[in-house]
């Protein structure tokens, strides 16, 4: 029985890993594209920066927390969704930028 | 309910006739409201009372109206905030118009809705200095304010609380938005509502000055913050601006984008008020800053255009095209009892 239990474990944990998925957010013309996502906790985020200026994505989220710090064009930066919460991630240069997160 | 904004009607057929590069420029029909507190008459007419009411202060001298009055530009024309007594605050009043479309609130945006800003003026000691564990209470013997919260906020039964409090005094505050200014007539198609060196200024605004690249859209405002310059060396307390909410290196220093919306009427300028024309603040902007050296996380934008004194007139004359007419309100003289 607990070899039966520690196979489920393990094949879960790896059915998580492999299920994980890479998303990619662009930050172009002050906006974050696409302007929302649904995500599992395990998958990560690329953000790339396609402004002619530097952005700054960062959440206070605290489950996932994260502030990239100043990223500059053409430079990709990532996080990892570590925490089942769903957030909003902001440039902390232009506020008006959002991104919703709906970890599900 | 969904209350349309005045001139709704005018602002729509501008929209249609406005030329598709002048669309920016012109107000939405409706100010964003949250959900869970959409403006309705009774919320906005208490909100008012409230606003104009001196009771919210410790010692009742001052109201949110004294700091930012309709009659002088939604602020106060002082270079800092009055504070009850004698004292003063540490920054600028600014101004409360267009406060609505705004995503995030005060020079350093440490809260994001009217309703979260609503209430830190009156806790604040630097202000009105009255604590909410006295006011709640205060208020709720105010049998004329427990109707009107009734009626407001049925929920509330009459029971006033502090989320009740900022809902209503937010609900005002998003009435309070900019007038059809000469600028709009001229956005939506008529050229000689502003003269030709106005015309010539909103050139020079949009491309050499690059004053549009943070006053930008309807508000003239890109709701970011940036340094530009007015301090050099090591920054100290609220000099630090959105830094001393939390210490992100891109927070250091900076301070929001106002709205250029009346901005003739809201002297002085800049958050510290430390500059008394619109002459010298578009100067100081258009030349990379009071300092140019030895500022750090100095914003990007924030370069030496290379204007003349012509051109920096140009630019004030069309900044004074963006003064509407006064918005219509009744300024409330008696208060529930």
């Amino acid at each position: 029985m607990k070899k039966i239990v520690t196979t489920l474990v393990i094949v879960t944990i790896l059915a998580v890993n492999i299920s994980a998925k890479n998303w990619i957010i662009d930050q172009k013309g002050k906006t974050f594209i696409p302007s929302a996502l649904i995500v599992h906790v395990g998958d990560t985020i690329t953000f790339k920066n396609s402004d002619p200026f530097a952005h700054n994505a960062y959440t206070d989220a605290e489950a996932n927390e994260f502030d990239v710090g100043m990223q500059a064009t053409g430079k990709e930066t990532h996080m990892t969704i570590n925490g089942k919460e769903s957030f909003s991630i902001e440039c902390a240069i232009h506020p008006n930028m959002l991104l919703e997160v709906t970890v599900q | 309910m969904i209350v349309k904004l005045g001139l709704t009607t005018l602002l729509l057929s501008s929209i249609l006739y406005a030329t598709a590069d002048m669309k920016k420029w012109l107000r939405p029909v409706e100010v964003p409201q949250p959900k869970d507190n959409k403006m309705t008459p009774a919320r906005i007419e208490l909100g008012k009372l409230l606003y104009f009411d001196k009771r919210l202060s410790a010692d009742e001298t001052i109201s949110c109206a004294t700091c930012h009055h309709p009659k002088r530009g939604w602020t106060d024309l002082e270079p800092v905030a009055k504070s009850v007594g004698v004292g003063r605050g540490p920054r600028n009043s600014p101004t409360v118009l267009n406060t609505g479309y705004q995503n995030r609130q005060f020079w350093d945006g440490r809260v994001r809705t009217l309703e979260q800003q609503a209430l830190g003026p009156i806790e604040a000691d630097v202000e009105m200095n009255m604590p909410l564990i006295v006011l709640i209470p205060k208020l709720n013997k105010i049998q004329g304010y427990k109707k009107l919260f009734k009626k407001a906020y049925p929920s509330s039964n009459g029971s006033i609380t502090k989320e009740y409090l900022a809902k209503a005094i937010a609900s005002f505050e998003r009435t309070v938005v900019s007038t059809i200014a000469p600028f709009d007539k001229f956005a939506m198609g008529n050229k000689k509502a502003i003269s030709e060196e106005a015309t010539e200024g909103f050139e020079l605004f949009q491309n050499k000055a690059h004053c549009m690249d943070c006053h930008d859209k309807f508000n003239f405002s890109d709701g970011s913050f940036h340094n530009i310059g007015l301090n050099d060396g090591e920054l100290t307390g609220k000099e630090l601006g959105r830094y001393l909410t939390k210490d992100r290196p891109a927070w250091y220093g900076v301070f929001k984008t106002p709205t250029l919306r009346d901005v003739t009427r809201s002297a002085p300028y800049f958050h510290d008020g430390s500059v008394k024309t619109l002459t010298e603040a578009t100067s100081i902007c258009a030349s990379g800053g009071r300092y140019k050296n030895n500022v750090k996380n100095k914003s990007t934008y924030i370069v030496d255009r290379n204007l003349s004194n012509d051109e920096i007139n140009k630019i004030v004359a069309f900044l004074k095209t963006l003064e509407g007419p006064d918005m219509e309100l009744k300024i409330p003289t008696k208060f529930p009892q």
